[in-house]
Protein backbone atom coordinates (compact mmCIF):
# COMPACT_ATOMS: atom_id res chain seq x y z
CA UNK A 1 0.00 0.00 0.00
CA UNK A 2 1.41 3.72 -0.91
CA UNK A 3 1.65 5.65 2.48
CA UNK A 4 4.53 7.47 3.62
CA UNK A 5 6.77 6.32 6.36
CA UNK A 6 5.30 8.29 9.16
CA UNK A 7 1.14 7.21 8.11
CA UNK A 8 2.74 3.93 8.27
CA UNK A 9 4.23 4.14 11.55
CA UNK A 10 1.12 5.63 13.54
CA UNK A 11 -1.55 3.10 11.54
CA UNK A 12 0.55 0.16 12.98
CA UNK A 13 0.45 1.62 16.47
CA UNK A 14 -3.48 2.01 16.48
CA UNK A 15 -4.01 -1.28 14.84
CA UNK A 16 -1.26 -2.47 17.72
CA UNK A 17 -3.27 -1.08 20.33
CA UNK A 18 -6.75 -1.33 19.14
CA UNK A 19 -6.00 -5.20 18.94
CA UNK A 20 -4.71 -4.87 22.56
CA UNK A 21 -7.57 -3.44 23.61
CA UNK A 22 -9.85 -6.30 21.89
CA UNK A 23 -7.51 -8.95 23.37
CA UNK A 24 -7.52 -7.76 27.14
CA UNK A 25 -11.54 -6.75 26.40
CA UNK A 26 -12.12 -10.42 25.57
CA UNK A 27 -9.69 -12.42 27.66
CA UNK A 28 -10.20 -10.02 31.19
CA UNK A 29 -13.42 -12.15 32.33
CA UNK A 30 -11.89 -15.67 31.94
CA UNK A 31 -8.86 -14.49 33.43
CA UNK A 32 -10.71 -13.13 36.42
CA UNK A 33 -13.29 -16.63 36.59
CA UNK A 34 -9.88 -18.25 36.40
CA UNK A 35 -8.08 -16.39 39.40
CA UNK A 36 -11.32 -16.72 41.51
CA UNK A 37 -11.57 -20.47 40.90
CA UNK A 38 -8.29 -20.29 42.87
CA UNK A 39 -8.65 -17.97 45.59
CA UNK A 40 -9.44 -19.49 48.71
CA UNK A 41 -13.00 -18.42 50.41
CA UNK A 42 -11.13 -15.36 52.53
CA UNK A 43 -9.90 -13.95 49.48
CA UNK A 44 -12.84 -14.23 47.38
CA UNK A 45 -14.63 -12.49 49.67
CA UNK A 46 -11.98 -9.69 49.95
CA UNK A 47 -13.38 -6.44 49.78
CA UNK A 48 -10.37 -4.99 47.95
CA UNK A 49 -10.25 -8.08 44.89
CA UNK A 50 -7.15 -7.99 43.21
CA UNK A 51 -5.26 -10.58 40.71
CA UNK A 52 -3.05 -11.80 42.65
CA UNK A 53 -3.57 -14.47 44.69
CA UNK A 54 -1.93 -15.04 48.46
CA UNK A 55 -2.73 -18.81 48.86
CA UNK A 56 -3.80 -20.33 45.49
CA UNK A 57 -5.95 -23.40 46.33
CA UNK A 58 -7.71 -26.06 44.28
CA UNK A 59 -10.47 -26.30 47.23
CA UNK A 60 -12.82 -24.95 44.91
CA UNK A 61 -12.17 -27.23 41.88
CA UNK A 62 -12.28 -30.34 44.65
CA UNK A 63 -15.29 -28.99 46.18
CA UNK A 64 -16.89 -28.95 42.73
CA UNK A 65 -16.20 -32.44 41.85
CA UNK A 66 -16.65 -34.16 44.80
CA UNK A 67 -19.40 -32.17 46.66
CA UNK A 68 -22.16 -31.21 44.24
CA UNK A 69 -23.98 -32.77 41.05
CA UNK A 70 -21.06 -31.64 38.56
CA UNK A 71 -20.02 -34.47 37.72
CA UNK A 72 -23.50 -36.05 37.25
CA UNK A 73 -24.50 -33.08 35.16
CA UNK A 74 -21.25 -32.79 32.67
CA UNK A 75 -21.81 -36.74 32.26
CA UNK A 76 -25.17 -35.74 31.13
CA UNK A 77 -24.67 -33.07 29.06
CA UNK A 78 -21.80 -35.30 27.32
CA UNK A 79 -24.59 -38.08 26.14
CA UNK A 80 -27.40 -35.83 25.61
CA UNK A 81 -24.91 -33.20 23.15
CA UNK A 82 -23.18 -36.88 21.70
CA UNK A 83 -26.89 -38.52 21.03
CA UNK A 84 -28.07 -34.60 19.19
CA UNK A 85 -25.12 -34.74 17.67
CA UNK A 86 -25.20 -38.30 15.92
CA UNK A 87 -28.50 -38.50 15.25
CA UNK A 88 -28.68 -34.58 13.57
CA UNK A 89 -25.71 -35.52 11.20
CA UNK A 90 -27.46 -39.21 10.17
CA UNK A 91 -30.40 -36.78 9.60
CA UNK A 92 -28.75 -34.31 7.86
CA UNK A 93 -26.23 -36.81 5.65
CA UNK A 94 -29.62 -38.35 3.71
CA UNK A 95 -31.39 -34.78 3.76
CA UNK A 96 -28.12 -32.38 2.56
CA UNK A 97 -27.52 -35.07 0.61
CA UNK A 98 -31.30 -35.19 -1.07
CA UNK A 99 -31.59 -31.47 -1.20
CA UNK A 100 -28.28 -31.28 -3.03
CA UNK A 101 -28.67 -33.66 -5.91
CA UNK A 102 -32.30 -34.12 -6.22
CA UNK A 103 -33.75 -30.50 -6.18
CA UNK A 104 -35.66 -31.18 -9.61
CA UNK A 105 -38.06 -33.20 -7.30
CA UNK A 106 -41.09 -30.52 -6.25
CA UNK A 107 -41.19 -32.25 -3.17
CA UNK A 108 -37.79 -32.10 -2.19
CA UNK A 109 -37.48 -28.81 -3.49
CA UNK A 110 -40.66 -28.26 -1.41
CA UNK A 111 -38.74 -29.61 1.81
CA UNK A 112 -35.88 -27.16 1.58
CA UNK A 113 -38.36 -24.43 1.47
CA UNK A 114 -39.66 -25.47 4.82
CA UNK A 115 -36.29 -26.04 6.52
CA UNK A 116 -35.43 -22.80 5.60
CA UNK A 117 -38.16 -21.46 6.69
CA UNK A 118 -37.82 -23.07 10.11
CA UNK A 119 -34.70 -21.82 10.42
CA UNK A 120 -35.94 -18.63 11.28
CA UNK A 121 -38.22 -19.60 14.03
CA UNK A 122 -36.91 -19.02 17.57
CA UNK A 123 -36.89 -21.41 19.72
CA UNK A 124 -38.27 -19.52 22.71
CA UNK A 125 -41.49 -19.26 20.49
CA UNK A 126 -41.68 -22.84 20.77
CA UNK A 127 -41.07 -23.66 24.07
CA UNK A 128 -44.30 -23.79 25.42
CA UNK A 129 -45.83 -26.23 23.49
CA UNK A 130 -42.92 -28.42 23.19
CA UNK A 131 -43.05 -28.62 27.08
CA UNK A 132 -46.59 -29.95 26.71
CA UNK A 133 -45.79 -32.25 24.23
CA UNK A 134 -43.12 -33.88 26.44
CA UNK A 135 -45.17 -33.95 29.45
CA UNK A 136 -48.00 -35.42 27.07
CA UNK A 137 -45.65 -38.46 26.05
CA UNK A 138 -43.94 -38.37 29.35
CA UNK A 139 -40.40 -37.32 28.57
CA UNK A 140 -39.84 -34.63 30.96
CA UNK A 141 -36.91 -34.94 33.51
CA UNK A 142 -35.75 -37.73 30.84
CA UNK A 143 -32.82 -36.86 28.43
CA UNK A 144 -34.62 -38.09 25.07
CA UNK A 145 -36.85 -34.46 25.61
CA UNK A 146 -33.37 -32.80 25.17
CA UNK A 147 -32.01 -34.88 22.70
CA UNK A 148 -35.04 -34.45 20.48
CA UNK A 149 -35.40 -30.88 21.00
CA UNK A 150 -31.75 -30.00 19.98
CA UNK A 151 -31.97 -32.85 17.02
CA UNK A 152 -34.80 -30.49 16.27
CA UNK A 153 -33.63 -27.00 15.91
CA UNK A 154 -29.78 -28.46 14.86
CA UNK A 155 -31.14 -30.78 11.79
CA UNK A 156 -32.20 -27.65 9.43
CA UNK A 157 -29.08 -25.56 9.95
CA UNK A 158 -26.56 -29.21 9.70
CA UNK A 159 -28.24 -30.47 6.55
CA UNK A 160 -27.83 -26.70 4.98
CA UNK A 161 -24.60 -26.60 5.99
CA UNK A 162 -23.81 -30.80 4.19
CA UNK A 163 -25.63 -29.20 1.30
CA UNK A 164 -23.45 -26.76 1.04
CA UNK A 165 -20.42 -29.59 1.04
CA UNK A 166 -22.04 -31.84 -0.75
CA UNK A 167 -22.88 -29.62 -3.76
CA UNK A 168 -19.01 -29.45 -4.26
CA UNK A 169 -18.10 -32.96 -4.83
CA UNK A 170 -18.35 -33.81 -8.32
CA UNK A 171 -21.47 -36.09 -9.39
CA UNK A 172 -19.47 -37.90 -12.42
CA UNK A 173 -17.83 -40.40 -9.82
CA UNK A 174 -21.32 -41.28 -8.47
CA UNK A 175 -22.38 -41.93 -12.18
CA UNK A 176 -19.53 -44.33 -12.69
CA UNK A 177 -20.53 -46.01 -9.43
CA UNK A 178 -24.31 -46.22 -10.45
CA UNK A 179 -23.78 -47.68 -13.91
CA UNK A 180 -21.40 -50.35 -11.99
CA UNK A 181 -24.75 -51.79 -10.28
CA UNK A 182 -23.74 -49.48 -6.78
CA UNK A 183 -26.83 -48.92 -4.13
CA UNK A 184 -27.13 -44.81 -3.55
CA UNK A 185 -26.64 -45.47 0.20
CA UNK A 186 -23.54 -47.48 -0.39
CA UNK A 187 -22.73 -44.46 -3.15
CA UNK A 188 -22.78 -41.87 -0.12
CA UNK A 189 -21.01 -44.21 2.57
CA UNK A 190 -18.23 -45.04 0.34
CA UNK A 191 -17.69 -42.07 -2.53
CA UNK A 192 -19.13 -39.28 -0.70
CA UNK A 193 -18.85 -39.15 2.83
CA UNK A 194 -14.77 -40.03 2.45
CA UNK A 195 -14.19 -37.04 0.32
CA UNK A 196 -16.45 -34.70 3.04
CA UNK A 197 -14.74 -35.63 6.03
CA UNK A 198 -13.43 -32.04 7.24
CA UNK A 199 -16.86 -30.73 6.44
CA UNK A 200 -18.25 -33.66 8.28
CA UNK A 201 -16.59 -32.52 11.16
CA UNK A 202 -17.12 -28.92 11.27
CA UNK A 203 -20.91 -29.38 11.01
CA UNK A 204 -20.74 -32.17 13.69
CA UNK A 205 -18.85 -30.13 16.02
CA UNK A 206 -21.12 -27.19 15.80
CA UNK A 207 -24.00 -28.94 16.82
CA UNK A 208 -21.83 -30.66 19.39
CA UNK A 209 -21.06 -27.00 20.64
CA UNK A 210 -24.88 -25.94 20.50
CA UNK A 211 -26.39 -28.78 22.29
CA UNK A 212 -23.11 -28.09 25.09
CA UNK A 213 -23.90 -24.67 25.52
CA UNK A 214 -27.91 -24.94 25.43
CA UNK A 215 -29.62 -23.29 28.30
CA UNK A 216 -33.20 -22.70 27.98
CA UNK A 217 -35.02 -26.47 27.32
CA UNK A 218 -32.23 -27.51 29.78
CA UNK A 219 -33.53 -25.40 32.35
CA UNK A 220 -37.15 -25.97 32.02
CA UNK A 221 -37.62 -29.92 30.81
CA UNK A 222 -35.65 -31.66 33.16
CA UNK A 223 -36.07 -30.76 37.05
CA UNK A 224 -34.62 -34.10 38.38
CA UNK A 225 -30.98 -33.56 39.66
CA UNK A 226 -29.98 -36.70 38.40
CA UNK A 227 -30.84 -36.03 34.48
CA UNK A 228 -29.86 -32.17 34.26
CA UNK A 229 -27.35 -30.81 32.20
CA UNK A 230 -24.39 -29.03 32.78
CA UNK A 231 -25.46 -25.62 31.93
CA UNK A 232 -28.23 -24.94 34.27
CA UNK A 233 -27.01 -27.29 36.55
CA UNK A 234 -24.03 -24.51 37.19
CA UNK A 235 -26.94 -21.51 37.66
CA UNK A 236 -28.24 -23.50 40.37
CA UNK A 237 -24.75 -23.17 42.80
CA UNK A 238 -26.18 -19.77 43.06
CA UNK A 239 -28.02 -20.36 46.79
CA UNK A 240 -30.82 -18.19 47.56
CA UNK A 241 -28.55 -16.09 50.04
CA UNK A 242 -24.93 -16.92 49.62
CA UNK A 243 -23.61 -17.30 46.82
CA UNK A 244 -20.24 -19.80 46.45
CA UNK A 245 -18.37 -17.74 43.65
CA UNK A 246 -15.06 -20.08 44.09
CA UNK A 247 -17.59 -23.15 42.99
CA UNK A 248 -19.41 -21.45 40.33
CA UNK A 249 -16.15 -19.90 38.84
CA UNK A 250 -14.96 -23.32 39.11
CA UNK A 251 -17.15 -25.25 37.07
CA UNK A 252 -17.33 -22.40 34.87
CA UNK A 253 -13.57 -23.08 33.73
CA UNK A 254 -14.60 -27.13 33.55
CA UNK A 255 -17.07 -25.94 31.74
CA UNK A 256 -15.30 -24.26 29.38
CA UNK A 257 -12.05 -25.91 28.86
CA UNK A 258 -13.60 -28.78 26.34
CA UNK A 259 -15.37 -26.57 24.21
CA UNK A 260 -11.90 -23.98 23.95
CA UNK A 261 -9.87 -27.17 23.30
CA UNK A 262 -12.12 -28.44 20.87
CA UNK A 263 -12.74 -24.94 19.06
CA UNK A 264 -8.75 -24.07 19.31
CA UNK A 265 -8.06 -27.31 17.41
CA UNK A 266 -10.65 -26.88 14.74
CA UNK A 267 -11.73 -23.51 14.56
CA UNK A 268 -10.97 -22.78 10.81
CA UNK A 269 -13.25 -25.96 9.93
CA UNK A 270 -16.05 -24.33 11.98
CA UNK A 271 -16.38 -21.14 10.93
CA UNK A 272 -16.44 -22.14 7.40
CA UNK A 273 -19.06 -24.28 7.82
CA UNK A 274 -20.26 -21.67 9.95
CA UNK A 275 -20.18 -19.55 6.63
CA UNK A 276 -21.70 -21.85 4.52
CA UNK A 277 -24.33 -22.74 6.57
CA UNK A 278 -25.89 -19.73 7.95
CA UNK A 279 -25.32 -17.23 5.23
CA UNK A 280 -25.91 -18.74 2.25
CA UNK A 281 -28.57 -21.36 3.88
CA UNK B 1 -38.00 -42.89 -16.77
CA UNK B 2 -38.38 -46.22 -14.31
CA UNK B 3 -34.80 -44.84 -13.54
CA UNK B 4 -35.80 -41.55 -12.81
CA UNK B 5 -38.99 -42.99 -10.62
CA UNK B 6 -36.88 -45.14 -8.29
CA UNK B 7 -34.60 -41.88 -7.97
CA UNK B 8 -37.21 -39.61 -6.91
CA UNK B 9 -38.99 -42.47 -4.29
CA UNK B 10 -35.54 -42.86 -2.41
CA UNK B 11 -34.85 -39.34 -2.84
CA UNK B 12 -38.65 -38.89 -0.51
CA UNK B 13 -36.47 -41.39 1.77
CA UNK B 14 -34.15 -39.48 2.59
CA UNK B 15 -35.64 -36.00 3.14
CA UNK B 16 -38.16 -38.14 5.68
CA UNK B 17 -36.88 -38.03 8.77
CA UNK B 18 -35.55 -34.44 8.31
CA UNK B 19 -39.39 -34.03 7.30
CA UNK B 20 -40.73 -35.59 10.52
CA UNK B 21 -39.30 -33.98 12.25
CA UNK B 22 -39.95 -30.66 10.98
CA UNK B 23 -43.20 -31.64 11.19
CA UNK B 24 -43.96 -33.44 14.12
CA UNK B 25 -41.41 -30.83 16.47
CA UNK B 26 -41.59 -27.56 14.33
CA UNK B 27 -44.71 -26.95 12.27
CA UNK B 28 -47.02 -28.60 14.87
CA UNK B 29 -45.83 -26.95 17.94
CA UNK B 30 -46.16 -23.86 15.64
CA UNK B 31 -49.94 -24.51 14.91
CA UNK B 32 -50.18 -24.92 18.71
CA UNK B 33 -49.31 -21.72 19.41
CA UNK B 34 -51.37 -19.77 17.33
CA UNK B 35 -54.39 -22.37 18.43
CA UNK B 36 -53.94 -22.11 22.23
CA UNK B 37 -53.64 -18.23 21.81
CA UNK B 38 -57.21 -18.26 21.26
CA UNK B 39 -58.01 -20.64 24.38
CA UNK B 40 -58.08 -20.30 28.20
CA UNK B 41 -55.56 -22.74 28.49
CA UNK B 42 -53.25 -23.57 31.79
CA UNK B 43 -50.45 -25.72 32.47
CA UNK B 44 -52.03 -26.24 36.33
CA UNK B 45 -55.20 -28.24 33.88
CA UNK B 46 -53.49 -29.19 30.86
CA UNK B 47 -56.48 -31.19 29.53
CA UNK B 48 -58.95 -28.43 30.05
CA UNK B 49 -58.89 -25.57 27.81
CA UNK B 50 -62.19 -23.24 26.40
CA UNK B 51 -61.99 -21.16 23.59
CA UNK B 52 -61.17 -17.40 24.14
CA UNK B 53 -61.74 -15.50 20.79
CA UNK B 54 -58.80 -12.50 21.44
CA UNK B 55 -59.64 -12.38 25.17
CA UNK B 56 -55.70 -13.38 25.83
CA UNK B 57 -54.35 -10.98 23.50
CA UNK B 58 -56.08 -8.42 24.80
CA UNK B 59 -55.03 -9.33 28.26
CA UNK B 60 -51.73 -9.39 27.11
CA UNK B 61 -51.53 -6.26 25.43
CA UNK B 62 -53.32 -4.22 28.23
CA UNK B 63 -51.26 -6.25 30.57
CA UNK B 64 -49.23 -4.09 33.22
CA UNK B 65 -45.91 -5.04 31.90
CA UNK B 66 -45.90 -5.34 27.92
CA UNK B 67 -45.56 -1.50 26.60
CA UNK B 68 -42.39 -2.07 28.83
CA UNK B 69 -41.25 -5.05 27.90
CA UNK B 70 -41.59 -4.23 24.29
CA UNK B 71 -39.51 -0.98 25.00
CA UNK B 72 -37.19 -2.96 26.76
CA UNK B 73 -37.13 -5.20 23.56
CA UNK B 74 -36.40 -2.32 20.68
CA UNK B 75 -33.46 -0.97 23.22
CA UNK B 76 -31.77 -4.41 23.76
CA UNK B 77 -32.70 -4.93 20.43
CA UNK B 78 -31.07 -2.22 19.03
CA UNK B 79 -27.85 -1.22 21.40
CA UNK B 80 -27.14 -4.80 21.37
CA UNK B 81 -26.85 -4.78 17.21
CA UNK B 82 -25.47 -1.23 16.93
CA UNK B 83 -22.84 -1.71 19.46
CA UNK B 84 -22.25 -5.58 17.83
CA UNK B 85 -21.80 -3.64 14.81
CA UNK B 86 -19.09 -1.05 16.03
CA UNK B 87 -17.03 -3.45 18.05
CA UNK B 88 -17.11 -6.24 15.18
CA UNK B 89 -15.87 -3.72 12.22
CA UNK B 90 -13.61 -2.27 14.58
CA UNK B 91 -11.66 -5.30 15.34
CA UNK B 92 -12.28 -6.38 11.54
CA UNK B 93 -10.35 -3.55 10.34
CA UNK B 94 -7.94 -3.86 12.89
CA UNK B 95 -7.36 -7.93 12.52
CA UNK B 96 -6.89 -6.98 8.40
CA UNK B 97 -3.91 -5.10 8.80
CA UNK B 98 -0.91 -6.66 8.26
CA UNK B 99 0.35 -7.06 11.86
CA UNK B 100 2.35 -9.57 13.69
CA UNK B 101 0.31 -11.63 15.63
CA UNK B 102 -2.62 -12.05 13.75
CA UNK B 103 -3.99 -15.48 14.30
CA UNK B 104 -3.08 -15.03 18.35
CA UNK B 105 -5.39 -11.79 17.91
CA UNK B 106 -7.69 -13.30 15.90
CA UNK B 107 -8.10 -16.63 18.18
CA UNK B 108 -8.49 -14.44 21.10
CA UNK B 109 -11.42 -12.06 20.16
CA UNK B 110 -13.80 -15.16 18.87
CA UNK B 111 -12.98 -17.09 22.42
CA UNK B 112 -16.35 -14.71 24.07
CA UNK B 113 -18.36 -16.02 21.15
CA UNK B 114 -17.40 -19.96 22.08
CA UNK B 115 -18.18 -20.08 25.57
CA UNK B 116 -21.82 -21.05 27.24
CA UNK B 117 -24.24 -18.05 27.52
CA UNK B 118 -24.57 -19.13 31.44
CA UNK B 119 -20.64 -18.80 31.98
CA UNK B 120 -20.38 -15.84 30.50
CA UNK B 121 -23.38 -14.12 32.35
CA UNK B 122 -22.63 -15.80 35.79
CA UNK B 123 -19.14 -14.39 35.31
CA UNK B 124 -19.92 -10.77 34.37
CA UNK B 125 -22.62 -11.31 37.01
CA UNK B 126 -19.55 -11.45 39.64
CA UNK B 127 -17.46 -8.98 38.40
CA UNK B 128 -19.93 -6.59 38.97
CA UNK B 129 -20.88 -6.99 42.07
CA UNK B 130 -21.50 -4.84 44.45
CA UNK B 131 -19.89 -5.97 47.32
CA UNK B 132 -16.48 -8.12 46.43
CA UNK B 133 -16.70 -7.15 42.51
CA UNK B 134 -13.76 -6.16 40.63
CA UNK B 135 -15.20 -3.62 38.44
CA UNK B 136 -16.69 -1.84 41.17
CA UNK B 137 -13.90 -1.99 42.93
CA UNK B 138 -11.29 -0.56 40.36
CA UNK B 139 -14.30 2.26 39.42
CA UNK B 140 -14.21 3.19 43.49
CA UNK B 141 -10.58 3.11 43.28
CA UNK B 142 -10.12 5.79 39.97
CA UNK B 143 -13.08 7.76 41.67
CA UNK B 144 -15.39 7.56 38.85
CA UNK B 145 -17.86 6.34 41.45
CA UNK B 146 -18.15 6.77 45.17
CA UNK B 147 -19.07 3.43 46.30
CA UNK B 148 -20.01 0.61 44.73
CA UNK B 149 -23.01 0.48 42.07
CA UNK B 150 -25.42 -2.34 42.22
CA UNK B 151 -25.62 -2.72 38.19
CA UNK B 152 -27.70 -5.87 37.82
CA UNK B 153 -30.07 -5.05 40.91
CA UNK B 154 -31.00 -1.11 40.17
CA UNK B 155 -33.88 -0.53 37.67
CA UNK B 156 -32.21 2.39 35.74
CA UNK B 157 -29.27 0.31 34.80
CA UNK B 158 -30.22 -3.39 34.45
CA UNK B 159 -30.92 -3.49 31.02
CA UNK B 160 -27.91 -1.34 29.91
CA UNK B 161 -25.70 -3.88 31.93
CA UNK B 162 -27.07 -6.94 30.39
CA UNK B 163 -27.22 -5.03 27.09
CA UNK B 164 -23.39 -4.19 27.43
CA UNK B 165 -22.77 -8.07 28.45
CA UNK B 166 -24.61 -9.04 25.29
CA UNK B 167 -22.65 -6.71 22.81
CA UNK B 168 -19.05 -8.49 24.46
CA UNK B 169 -20.14 -11.77 23.72
CA UNK B 170 -22.04 -11.60 20.18
CA UNK B 171 -19.67 -9.02 18.39
CA UNK B 172 -17.02 -11.88 17.64
CA UNK B 173 -19.55 -13.33 15.23
CA UNK B 174 -19.47 -9.84 13.16
CA UNK B 175 -15.65 -9.83 13.66
CA UNK B 176 -15.42 -13.10 11.27
CA UNK B 177 -17.97 -12.44 8.73
CA UNK B 178 -16.67 -8.85 8.40
CA UNK B 179 -13.44 -10.07 8.15
CA UNK B 180 -13.88 -12.57 5.72
CA UNK B 181 -15.51 -9.74 3.85
CA UNK B 182 -12.76 -7.45 3.75
CA UNK B 183 -10.14 -9.99 2.92
CA UNK B 184 -12.05 -9.84 -0.58
CA UNK B 185 -12.36 -5.91 -1.15
CA UNK B 186 -10.15 -5.35 -4.01
CA UNK B 187 -6.54 -3.94 -2.56
CA UNK B 188 -6.00 -1.91 -5.86
CA UNK B 189 -9.36 -0.19 -4.67
CA UNK B 190 -7.70 1.20 -1.83
CA UNK B 191 -4.52 2.08 -3.32
CA UNK B 192 -6.18 3.61 -6.08
CA UNK B 193 -8.01 6.05 -3.62
CA UNK B 194 -4.56 6.36 -1.11
CA UNK B 195 -3.24 7.91 -5.06
CA UNK B 196 -6.35 10.58 -5.68
CA UNK B 197 -5.32 11.78 -1.73
CA UNK B 198 -8.74 10.19 0.33
CA UNK B 199 -7.91 10.40 3.40
CA UNK B 200 -8.36 7.48 6.05
CA UNK B 201 -12.01 8.72 6.93
CA UNK B 202 -13.30 8.81 3.28
CA UNK B 203 -11.09 5.87 2.75
CA UNK B 204 -13.50 3.87 4.98
CA UNK B 205 -16.56 5.57 4.40
CA UNK B 206 -16.78 5.98 0.50
CA UNK B 207 -15.05 2.43 0.16
CA UNK B 208 -14.52 -0.14 2.30
CA UNK B 209 -18.36 0.53 3.82
CA UNK B 210 -19.81 0.08 1.00
CA UNK B 211 -17.99 -3.01 -0.05
CA UNK B 212 -19.77 -4.44 2.89
CA UNK B 213 -22.60 -3.17 2.96
CA UNK B 214 -24.47 -6.51 1.49
CA UNK B 215 -22.39 -8.59 4.16
CA UNK B 216 -23.30 -6.01 6.75
CA UNK B 217 -27.12 -5.75 5.98
CA UNK B 218 -27.67 -9.55 6.11
CA UNK B 219 -25.58 -9.67 9.60
CA UNK B 220 -27.83 -6.82 11.17
CA UNK B 221 -30.50 -8.68 9.65
CA UNK B 222 -30.30 -11.67 11.33
CA UNK B 223 -28.84 -10.19 14.49
CA UNK B 224 -31.60 -8.05 14.98
CA UNK B 225 -33.74 -11.15 15.02
CA UNK B 226 -31.73 -13.41 17.26
CA UNK B 227 -31.50 -10.95 19.66
CA UNK B 228 -34.92 -9.66 19.66
CA UNK B 229 -36.11 -13.81 20.84
CA UNK B 230 -33.08 -14.44 22.86
CA UNK B 231 -34.15 -15.74 26.15
CA UNK B 232 -31.07 -16.80 27.95
CA UNK B 233 -28.65 -14.31 28.94
CA UNK B 234 -31.80 -11.90 30.66
CA UNK B 235 -32.54 -14.58 32.18
CA UNK B 236 -29.34 -15.71 33.35
CA UNK B 237 -28.19 -12.01 34.79
CA UNK B 238 -31.27 -10.33 35.97
CA UNK B 239 -34.42 -12.86 35.71
CA UNK B 240 -35.54 -9.78 33.81
CA UNK B 241 -35.80 -7.82 36.98
CA UNK B 242 -35.54 -5.68 39.45
CA UNK B 243 -39.25 -4.99 38.89
CA UNK B 244 -39.53 -5.96 35.15
CA UNK B 245 -36.65 -3.52 34.53
CA UNK B 246 -34.63 -5.42 32.45
CA UNK B 247 -38.18 -7.69 31.12
CA UNK B 248 -38.42 -8.34 27.61
CA UNK B 249 -40.64 -9.99 25.31
CA UNK B 250 -39.33 -13.60 25.36
CA UNK B 251 -39.08 -13.39 29.20
CA UNK B 252 -42.47 -12.40 29.61
CA UNK B 253 -43.49 -15.17 27.61
CA UNK B 254 -41.50 -17.03 30.29
CA UNK B 255 -42.72 -15.67 32.58
CA UNK B 256 -46.57 -15.68 31.67
CA UNK B 257 -46.23 -19.66 30.66
CA UNK B 258 -43.91 -21.00 33.47
CA UNK B 259 -44.50 -19.21 36.65
CA UNK B 260 -48.29 -17.78 35.98
CA UNK B 261 -48.78 -21.43 34.06
CA UNK B 262 -51.11 -19.35 31.28
CA UNK B 263 -50.52 -20.96 28.48
CA UNK B 264 -53.20 -18.78 26.83
CA UNK B 265 -51.37 -15.72 27.43
CA UNK B 266 -48.17 -16.83 26.78
CA UNK B 267 -49.16 -18.13 23.53
CA UNK B 268 -50.97 -14.81 22.50
CA UNK B 269 -47.82 -12.74 23.26
CA UNK B 270 -45.78 -15.28 20.98
CA UNK B 271 -47.96 -15.06 18.46
CA UNK B 272 -47.85 -11.05 18.54
CA UNK B 273 -43.83 -12.07 18.30
CA UNK B 274 -44.26 -14.00 15.98
CA UNK B 275 -46.26 -12.02 13.43
CA UNK B 276 -44.02 -9.28 14.18
CA UNK B 277 -40.92 -11.71 13.02
CA UNK B 278 -42.76 -12.14 9.72
CA UNK B 279 -43.60 -8.74 8.68
CA UNK B 280 -40.13 -8.34 9.89
CA UNK B 281 -38.94 -11.00 7.83
CA UNK B 282 -41.38 -9.50 4.36
CA UNK B 283 -40.20 -6.63 4.63
CA UNK B 284 -36.69 -7.65 4.65
CA UNK B 285 -37.16 -10.34 1.77
CA UNK B 286 -39.55 -7.43 0.04
CA UNK B 287 -36.37 -4.72 0.10
CA UNK B 288 -33.69 -7.27 -0.87
CA UNK B 289 -35.80 -8.45 -3.86
CA UNK B 290 -36.76 -5.09 -4.97
CA UNK B 291 -33.25 -4.11 -5.12
CA UNK B 292 -31.77 -6.90 -6.75
CA UNK B 293 -34.32 -5.91 -9.71
CA UNK B 294 -33.51 -2.07 -9.71
CA UNK B 295 -29.94 -3.64 -9.90
CA UNK B 296 -30.54 -6.19 -12.36
CA UNK B 297 -32.69 -3.46 -14.66
CA UNK B 298 -29.62 -0.95 -14.53
CA UNK B 299 -27.55 -3.31 -15.42
CA UNK B 300 -29.73 -3.92 -18.34
CA UNK B 301 -30.02 -0.59 -19.06
CA UNK B 302 -26.09 0.05 -19.43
Amino acid sequence: MILNKRQRFWTKIVTYAVLLFFAVYCLFPFIWMTVTALKPIDEIRSSKPSFLIDSPTLENFKNVLFNTGFLTFFKNSLIVSVAATIITLLISIFAGYALSRFMRFKGIKATGGAMSLSQMVPPVLLLIPLYVLMQQYNLLNTHYSLILAYTTFMVPLCTFMLKGFFDSVPYEMEEAAEIDGCSRVRIIFQIVLPISIPSLLATSLFAFVNSWNEYMFGFVFINDEAQRTLTPGITLFKGLYTTDWGSIMSASVLAVIPIAVIFMYLQKYLIEGMAAGSVKG
Amino acid sequence: MKREQKKKLQAYWFVLPALVFFLLLIAYPLVKVLVDSFQYKTLLNPGQSAFAGFANYLNVIKGEYFSTALWNTVIWTFLSVAGEYVLGITSALALNQNVKGRGFFRGVIVIPWVVPIVVAGMTWQWMLAPDYGIINNWLVNIGILDEPYYWLGETDTALLTVTFVNIWRSFPFYTISLLAALQSVPKELIEAAVIDGAGIRTRFFKIILPQLKSVSLVLIFIHIIWTAVNFEFIWIMTEGGPLHASETLPIQIYRLAMKEFNVGAASSLASIMLVMMIIGFGAYFLITTLKRRNIKKRSEMT
